[in-house]
């Protein structure tokens, strides 16, 4: 019982990154954005099935999609924020887990501890990872919301 | 001794080569995603309204079927694997562990071959 009351702890503790670091911030979005992308996966493979029941099939989801307003471009904007960063921070993750690369070598444990792993190249990867998929989610919102003429 | 040797590597290799598959399925859906997502970008040479057709939709699923076989198996595989996971660092299952394997094998198993009908009923 014990047990369990401390794994809760670590489930809500898991998703606050307040008062940690760069690095536990993009961790917890890496996990939001990954939880986003495949429940519209589930829902993007459902849509893309209709396609086989012919056009008639394929424009009454399209209407039902179409029925929800802005919201609908609004969740793709969403989605496309999520998948940018997803890939970007993903990009990085790899580059760092699977080949060492952008990690500080290992040192001592001395007092203050800071983490290697988070060294000046991590912060520039992370900060550049993050002005990017800014500037592509803002361009990506203006062709998606724009375009329908929402905005 | 010799038993207790060839668990533990046995269940680090199992992990391991879990990670193979993340960052294989990753490096991947990278290159393939882009692909799509560009089909439906201003790159295309059309609105967002008009790559929504069901022309477009279709001609894009039989002219790149493979690429959209790629996407849609390493999708699946990195994004169910994804939840597991999570599920496993939060819910720390250990008498259940078999359980959720099977629940997402069967989900991956059951999304990829709704998407595997739609390519070759579409195709």
């Amino acid at each position: 019982m014990k047990r369990d009351q401390r794994f809760r702890a670590g489930l809500l503790s898991s998703l606050n990154p307040a008062s940690y670091n760069v690095e536990r911030w993009s961790y917890t979005i890496h996990r939001i954005t990954g939880v986003i992308m495949v429940g519209y996966l589930m829902a993007h493979i459902f849509e893309t099935f209709q396609l086989g029941g012919g056009s008639a099939a394929w424009a009454n989801t399209m209407g039902a999609l179409h029925s929800l307003g802005p919201l609908e471009m609004i969740g793709l904007w969403i989605v496309a924020g999520s998948a940018l960063y997803h890939g970007g921070n993903g990009i990085r993750l790899v580059l760092n887990e699977a080949f060492g690369i952008l990690m500080g070598k290992p040192i001592l444990p001395v007092y203050p501890y800071s983490p290697t792993s988070l060294g000046r190249n991590q912060k520039i990867a992370v900060w550049a990872i993050t002005a990017v998929v800014l500037a592509l989610w803002v361009w990506a919102g203006v062709y998606l919301l724009a375009g329908l003429g929402v905005i | 001794m010799a038993q207790r040797t060839k668990e533990r590597s046995g269940t680090l290799m199992k992990e391991s080569w879990n990670m193979v598959v993340t960052y294989v399925t990753a490096a991947l859906l990278v290159f393939v995603l882009t692909f799509h997502l560009l089909l439906h970008s201003p790159l295309a040479g059309k609105a967002f309204e008009d790559t929504l057709s069901f022309g477009y939709a279709t001609g894009n699923l039989v002219y790149y079927q493979v690429i959209f076989g790629v996407l849609l198996f390493t999708a699946v595989i990195h994004g169910f694997n994804g939840l597991r996971v999570m599920a496993v660092e939060w819910l720390h299952p250990t008498r259940l562990a078999w359980l959720l394997n099977v629940l997402v094998i069967a989900l991956m198993a059951f999304f990829i071959a709704v998407g595997t009908v739609t390519l070759i009923v579409v195709g």
